[in-house]
């Protein structure tokens, strides 16, 4: 079976600086994979490409065997692929449950049948008691779930999820992690996931690509990844050398 | 709903004393309102603000007018040719605007507005400056009346009164059906975030579009009304921006982006203009702009102390506790 993402020589360029370098990758459907590399490395900027956000200067992307280099963010979404961001972009002034009956209507014109997959939606991210609260007032964690909760409602085959754990606290990136176990357990969705913090993404993925000045430097599995020298140089720091 | 029916009677008892003008002054009060309950849809839920509705008016007022005059339309018929024909050319144009954002886009709406002024003034088919001039046909009795949209003599303003009062209630009942639709929920989630929007498969260009249109509709409807009470259309009058900055000024009063802020508004903002044009009479501040400079205080404090508006108070608060005490 075809991959269900593929990255044919994705290069991006801002004026003279080059932020993905001819990158190519696959992603297999019902894996997690971890997508890790120091800051400016490219990681947001390919997330914008594969989302119709930005579109590639060179090379092609392909998803479910369509050809979306070019496509606009809402064609992707309804195609199946699903972001949060980095920095959250919830609907400040709507409430939580709103949030997420905007992203059910993808599939439904009536509001009903949007709510109640919402309300199923908020019990599975955990946030059925913030149900009436505007989004902008919730929590850090809150609206980070309340994205992934809104992204889940597009009924996508494919997350991505932009540091979905950066800035919390121990016990809500524990939360978190739980969040993302449970979503490629339960709805058996293919994930990709940008992160900093290595006990992170490390237990996490089935397989990490790492990614620095723009270019693909590695790939493979955690194990794999953490002892290769030129990841430990670019990223991991000398730390990591000889840990498992 | 004390306030609808005190709306049905306010002008009962003037009818009985002759004070038509009173009813003329809450004429303009619904019929600004509901040009504002229009804006709302574009400017409150969407979050574009859109500077141009008046091009709208203006096309509502012509195209009804036009059949009237050279083909004896009904005017009503002729509102509903008006509202479609607005609608099209309206999403024909936003289209493309919308490629800009924010401020930009407001902007432009100016333009389409300043693009619209020399085409009404010069345009022969549409008698250019001269305007068009709409014959009085009023029909036999009140319902004949009613179905010819003319009214004569003392029952002109009152009937075109309740006339408004209808389109108003119209208004309403549709705005609070895009609001409580899928339509209402997309449009805030763009006035929210765009990006966001996109991202969850919502095509923010044509909803936006859509946005616009239905405010167009609304104000082509509110177009023909005005055009058929003043019995002549002319390019400087219902191409004139107060056509959108009273209603615009009224929602934002009243509350932006809540069904009943423009009504509120419009209540609030119209009288203080009519009444303060009227009492200065011929005295030495009349024709001076003195209710605008009221206008613009009410904006100010409005503006400064609750800028989301009269409605966004606490009142179900404050009711609680005046009842609890009381």
């Amino acid at each position: 079976m075809a991959p269900l993402l593929e990255l044919h020589g994705v290069t991006k360029r801002f004026g003279g600086l080059v932020a993905n370098k001819d990158v190519s990758l696959a992603l297999e459907a019902g894996e997690i994979v971890g997508l890790i590399g120091p800051n400016g490395a490219g990681k947001t900027t390919l997330f914008n490409c594969l989302t119709g956000y930005m579109h590639p200067d060179e090379g092609r992307i392909v998803f479910g065997g369509v050809d979306i280099t070019r496509a606009r963010p809402e064609r992707v979404s309804r195609l199946g692929m699903a972001r949060t961001w980095q920095l959250v972009r919830t609907f400040g002034r709507m409430t939580a449950l709103e949030n997420v009956v905007c992203g059910a209507l993808a599939h439904t014109n009536r509001i009903g049948v949007a709510r109640a997959r919402a309300l199923r939606l908020l019990d599975f991210t955990g946030l059925a008691s913030r149900e009436d609260v505007p989004a902008a007032t919730l929590t850090l964690a809150d609206k980070k779930r309340l994205e992934i909760a809104r992204a889940l409602a597009t009924e996508p085959r494919l997350l991505l999820l932009d540091e979905a754990m950066s800035g919390l606290t121990p016990t809500e990136t524990a939360a978190a992690v739980d969040l993302v176990r449970r979503i490629h357990a339960e709805l058996g969705l293919t994930l990709c996931v940008v992160e900093h913090v290595m006990e992170v993404v490390m237990p996490l993925s089935g397989r990490v690509v790492v990614l620095d000045y723009g270019e693909k430097i590695a790939e493979g599995t955690p194990a794999e990844v953490v002892r290769n020298e030129q990841v430990i140089k670019a990223y991991l720091g000398a730390h990591y050398r000889g840990r498992d | 709903m004390i306030g609808v029916l005190l709306g049905l009677a306010y002008p009962i008892p003037l009818q009985v004393a002759g004070y038509t003008y009173f009813q003329t002054v809450g004429f303009l009060v619904l019929l600004n309102a509901m040009l504002g309950v229009g804006w709302n849809v574009i400017g409150g839920w969407a979050g574009q603000f859109d500077f141009g509705p008046q091009v709208s008016f203006a096309i509502g007022a012509y195209v009804a007018a036009i059949l009237f005059v050279h083909l004896g339309c009904n005017p009503w018929l002729g509102m509903l040719a008006g509202v479609v024909v607005a609608m099209l050319v309206c999403a024909l144009v936003t289209y493309p605007l919308t490629r800009l954002r924010g401020h930009y886009f407001a902007i432009s709406t100016v333009a389409v507005w300043m693009i619209a002024q020399p085409i009404g003034a010069t345009w022969e088919f549409i008698n250019g400056s001269r305007g068009l001039f709409i014959p009085m046909q009023t029909g036999q009795g009140a319902l004949g009346a009613l179905a010819s949209l003319q009214f004569a003599g003392r029952t002109k303003a009152l009937g075109y009164y309740y006339v408004a009062f209808a389109l108003l209630a119209v208004t309403l009942v549709l705005a609070r059906l895009v609001e409580r639709g899928k339509l209402g929920f997309y449009f805030r989630a763009i006035r929210d975030d765009q990006e966001g929007a996109e991202g969850i498969g919502i095509d923010s260009r044509l909803y936006k579009v859509c946005a616009r249109s239905i405010t167009a509709g609304v104000f082509a409807a509110g177009g023909v009304l005005y055009g058929f009470w003043a019995l002549a259309v002319f390019p400087d009058q219902v191409l004139d921006l107060n056509w959108s900055t009273l209603p615009t000024m009224a929602t934002v009063v009243g509350g932006i982006g809540r069904l009943w802020g423009p009504v509120l508004g419009a209540a609030i903002l119209i009288p203080i203009s009519q009444i303060m044009s009227t009492t200065l009479g011929t005295g030495p501040l009349a024709g001076r702009g003195i209710d605008l400079i009221v206008y613009g205080l009410v904006i100010v404090v409005i503006a400064a102390l609750r800028p989301t508006g009269i409605l966004s108070l606490p009142w179900g608060r404050w009711t609680r506790r005046l009842a609890r005490r009381g």
